[in-house]
């Protein structure tokens, strides 16, 4: 495991360092992202401790939220004089993005094609 | 000695160590998950909503600033980055069936990117919110994270847009499957790059708890949308704000 933990750190501060190096807009952790992906799929499997961490850390993604989403007590006032207007801006806001992502992946032409590649899928 | 005053005083360390918040943090989470696990996966048991709700009732019953319990769940907080890192094993799982599928996705992600922002921003305007509000609308549709990290950049609040980022998430994990049913979308890889792309952390940690591919293609969009984002979100301000 603390193999696994030492080798996901050492990408994220290699992100960070490439991050702050070029000044690019992209922060640490997700060229970390891309530089482990790189290093997979050049080495064509997942080692069992980078497997080990890197599961235990995305099974439990949402508890990593819940730091900054408590910050929601410092605009409790803020957000209440403004309820309606977030709450309707956000929700219809998250409906249209899933339906226009969705809609396009549906109807793409030659999907169903894909589909019928691997029926495995819309199990 | 009165047995208050050890009372207290164990009270006073605590409150100065990150014991405390730490220990409250991961108990509310494990009250949300074991909720959202009787209630069938239920989306609307939520275990990061309900979590966020407990912590936020435990800190203010004893008057605990957030700065104060920030500085303990700041432990918790920093492993957001290596997860983020960690979502390259998912992502490089479903590697191999990503084949022929690039170009649907990433026209997925851009539209569903910019309908996110346009429809957030306009109608929060639309309803009167105030500057503050409309410029942190704009990054919350990217993990939190990253939205934080453009949030600076635009000079929008960072902790109001992370709110918005998470309420985004769960108000995305909560309606997505309807939202996707009413498509009549059924492959896992369709449906959970949907969700990835519009509740990104939230919505990826629903999609994992549904089904694997659904989760991998959710974090595969949070990626992509977080790449996207940081670089296109900073353009965009400019031009509607």
């Amino acid at each position: 495991m603390i193999r696994g933990l030492i080798i996901l750190l050492s990408f994220q501060g290699a992100g960070e360092i490439v991050s702050r190096l070029f000044s690019l807009p992209v922060p640490g952790p997700v060229i970390g992202l891309v530089l482990l992906l790189a290093f997979l799929i050049r080495r064509g499997k997942v080692d069992a401790p980078i497997d080990t961490v890197a599961s235990a850390l995305v099974k439990n993604l949402g508890l990593l939220f819940v730091p900054a989403a408590v910050g929601v007590v410092m605009f409790l006032p803020q957000l209440k004089a403004n309820f309606w207007a977030i709450s309707i801006a956000l929700t219809v806001s998250v409906v249209a993005t899933i339906a226009v992502s969705a809609a396009i992946l549906q109807f793409w032409p030659g999907h169903r094609q894909t589909e019928a590649e691997e029926p495995k899928e819309s199990a | 000695m009165t047995p208050a005053l050890p009372i207290a005083e164990i009270w006073v360390y605590l409150a100065g160590s990150p014991l405390f918040a730490l220990l409250l943090t991961l108990a509310a989470y494990e009250i949300g998950v074991t909720i959202y696990e009787r209630a069938n996966r239920n989306p609307f048991a939520n275990p990061v909503a309900i979590a966020v709700i407990i912590v936020a009732i435990g800190i203010s019953l004893i008057d605990m600033p957030y700065t104060k319990y920030f500085e303990g769940a700041q432990f918790i907080h920093f492993l957001l980055g290596t997860a983020t890192v960690a979502l390259a094993v998912p992502i490089y799982q479903c590697w191999d069936s990503l084949r022929g599928k690039v170009l649907p996705l990433i026209t997925s992600l851009l539209c569903g990117g910019a309908v996110s922002i346009l429809t957030a921003v306009f109608t929060a305007r639309l309803f009167g919110a105030d500057m503050t509000i409309q410029k942190a609308m704009l990054a919350k549709s990217v993990t939190a994270p990253i939205a934080m990290g453009v949030a600076e950049r635009i000079s929008a609040s960072p902790t109001l847009t992370a709110v918005f980022a998470v309420c985004t998430g769960v108000i995305g994990a909560i309606l997505a499957r309807y939202i996707l049913d009413a498509l009549r979308l059924t492959a896992w890889w369709q449906r959970g790059f949907a969700i990835g792309v519009a509740a990104h952390g939230i919505g990826t940690s629903r999609a994992m708890s549904i089904h694997p591919e659904a989760g991998a293609f959710a974090g595969l969009a949070m990626g992509m949308h977080g790449v996207a984002g940081a670089v296109l979100i900073p353009l965009i301000a400019d031009v509607i704000i």
